[in-house]
């Protein structure tokens, strides 16, 4: 690793740099400058970005547009709440049965869903998500249903008289923060290796990347998983946040949401979704207290977007900043192709 | 070694009532350059599908170094070294040409790890690198595959081939779109390749053929009409008729 040279970064990852610094110093700015209902929205932000950016390794690096992501977020909610109802686990056992019980879920879907791609593949992870939407719905007594299942959270760490638990709001913000960090770092990783490469070489032409040697059922099914997984991981921190778990995580509007954040942010982008994901809650939270209607003008954001931005706000962002490579300016998918530059940053 | 590179034996496709390919034997031996040509519809390219791997046969076997591939879906067929150019060229158009090589570099030679850096993999990016200097297209390299002209992009799917360093290299049609000065430039490549390794090619470019191919195939109407080198098949009248039509004083 050398040493971050500030001359070499662009104005996009200066951005960048002034965003991490404000996240970093939300919990004592925001209370100051906002109030502190702010730092619970930001927190929520960071949950919700990840949750889009499960979408955006679907859709945006291997081609596969899921209207299904819900299940495997709701799962995730639904692992850590029996976990600490039902099977009394403390934090970090029930934290993990979430992620996986996620996981499996999509494990089990993605066999048969990724036989599929185009619209057969949105209807078919829609349609899974919705089995087990009435199927929690049905279950009441066991998950709640509609109402949702109560959690009381035990502390994450304990060391005799010192504990660290969600209640203080600070400290839920900074465990936030660096799950959800550790996650999009994860995720870069592996688009940054050969397997994230074979991911955008499905995405890009699939009979090709057969005639090269790939396996494309086997590449979009770790695509599915990997995705599975993040889906899940933002589903058990909503839980651990929202100290509930709910049939409602479970329904396609919460997947409808994602993929619309993502297309707002500019799919194919690392950090896209979440930016697309920021500003839709934000202006959610905003406009929501002054008009019920609301939607109607997040609606008519998503189609100035589509038509104007095609690559979302990010493509947008970068466009204008100037960070694209001048020979590609004006090229579809040029921030992809930036991403997927082939010698990487070195 | 005696083995023949390829061997393919009552090879059958239809495609509803019409036989694309009617019970066809070929053999190839390995060690020269061949070319396969024929009228359009012949069933040359159908052929091609079925070796890769994108057709199923109905009947008959296709064996790669004694090894039958006739039911290996085509991933398979190329990580055994088959590689492959398509008749409508197919690359990675989003993708710089650099990066379509990289991964027909990596996806046969190497796993697919998800825990390592793409960009540490010296051994890819050094046969991407001897691809571009081969194949001449060093000076795109971080051009977006989609932006090249159709020349170029032909050249790109002969250098994508030449990433997985193949055995058996499949060219349909691989001069066609292109410039005099390309089409010299490949046609001077592909005999060298074929030092290498050995090649089959679908042209419809007779002088392109007649100058590099050792032995010549004839097809027509789904069947082999005449195998043979570039000057006897010249003299063979079926390949004239299969041409150029029945000569006026034999038609009735």
């Amino acid at each position: 690793m050398r040493l971050l040279n500030f001359k070499k970064l662009s104005s996009l990852d200066l951005v960048g740099v002034g965003l991490l610094i404000f996240l970093l110093l939300v919990p004592y700015v925001v209370p100051v400058v906002l109030n502190d209902f702010w730092v619970n929205i930001i927190a929520e932000l960071m949950i919700w970005s990840l949750f889009a950016a499960s979408v955006n390794l679907l859709f945006g690096y291997t081609g596969l547009l899921s209207f299904g992501q819900a299940l495997y977020f709701g799962m995730g909610a639904y692992g850590v709440a029996f976990g600490f109802e039902y099977f009394d686990l403390s934090f970090w056992p029930a934290f993990l049965l979430g992620v996986s019980l996620g996981t499996l879920f999509a494990a089990f879907a993605g066999i048969f869903a990724v036989r599929l791609t185009w619209h057969y593949f949105a209807i078919i992870t829609v349609v899974f998500s919705l089995i087990f939407y009435f199927l929690a719905v049905g279950t009441k007594e066991l998950t709640g249903g509609d109402d949702g299942l109560p959690i009381s959270v035990p502390p994450v760490l304990k060391f005799g008289q010192f504990e660290l638990s969600l209640f203080d709001l600070t400290f839920q913000y900074y465990f936030i923060m660096v799950i959800v960090g550790l996650a999009f770092y994860m995720k870069w990783r592996v688009l940054e290796s050969p397997l994230g490469r074979a991911f955008v070489a499905i995405r890009e032409n699939d009979k090709r990347a057969s005639l090269i040697g790939l396996n494309a059922y086997k590449i979009r099914y770790l695509s599915f998983v990997l995705s599975g997984l993040l889906a899940s991981l933002s589903g058990v921190l909503f839980c651990l946040f929202s100290r509930y778990a709910t049939a409602q995580n479970l329904f396609w509007t919460v997947s409808g949401e994602g993929v619309v954040w993502m297309i707002v942010g500019g799919a194919g982008t690392l950090f896209g979704p979440a930016v697309g994901a920021a500003l839709l809650i934000v202006l959610r939270e905003e406009l929501s207290m002054y008009w019920e209607h609301y939607l109607l003008i997040v609606g008519v954001i998503v189609i100035v977007v589509v038509t104007f931005a095609p690559h979302g706000i990010m493509g947008l962002i970068k466009d204008l900043l100037g960070s694209r490579n001048s020979k590609l300016t004006g090229s579809d998918n040029g921030e992809l192709l930036e991403k997927q530059g082939g010698t990487g940053n070195e | 070694m005696s083995e023949p590179v390829l061997s393919i034996s009552g090879l059958t496709r239809a495609f509803g009532g019409l036989v694309a390919v009617d019970n066809v034997s070929y053999e190839l031996p390995g060690g020269d350059l061949r070319a396969i040509i024929g009228p359009n519809g012949a069933g040359k390219t159908t052929l091609f599908n079925l070796i890769s791997g994108m057709l199923d046969a109905d009947r008959g076997t296709i064996k790669f170094r004694g090894q039958d591939i006739s039911a290996k879906p085509p991933h398979a067929i190329s990580q055994m070294g088959i590689a492959r150019t398509l008749q409508i060229k197919s690359v990675f158009e989003g993708l710089s040409v650099y990066d379509n090589l990289w991964i027909s570099a990596h996806a046969r030679t190497q796993r697919l790890s998800p825990f390592r850096a793409a960009s540490s993999y010296l051994d890819t990016s050094r046969i991407v690198e001897e691809a571009l200097e081969e194949i001449g297209i060093s000076r795109f390299r971080d051009e977006k595959a989609g932006n090249l002209s159709y020349g170029d992009i032909a050249l790109l799917e002969i250098a994508i081939a030449l990433c997985m360093k193949p055995n058996l290299l499949l060219l349909d049609e691989p001069v066609a779109g292109m410039s005099p000065e390309e089409t010299e430039t490949v046609v001077t490549k592909i005999k060298q390749l074929s030092k290498q390794l050995d090649i089959v090619l679908i042209e419809h470019d007779m002088s392109v053929v007649f100058g590099i191919a050792d032995v010549v195939t004839v097809m027509n109407n789904g069947a082999i009409l005449c195998e043979g080198p570039p000057d006897e098949i010249t003299r063979d009248e079926r390949v004239q008729e299969a041409y150029l039509g029945v000569p006026e004083d034999g038609e009735s």
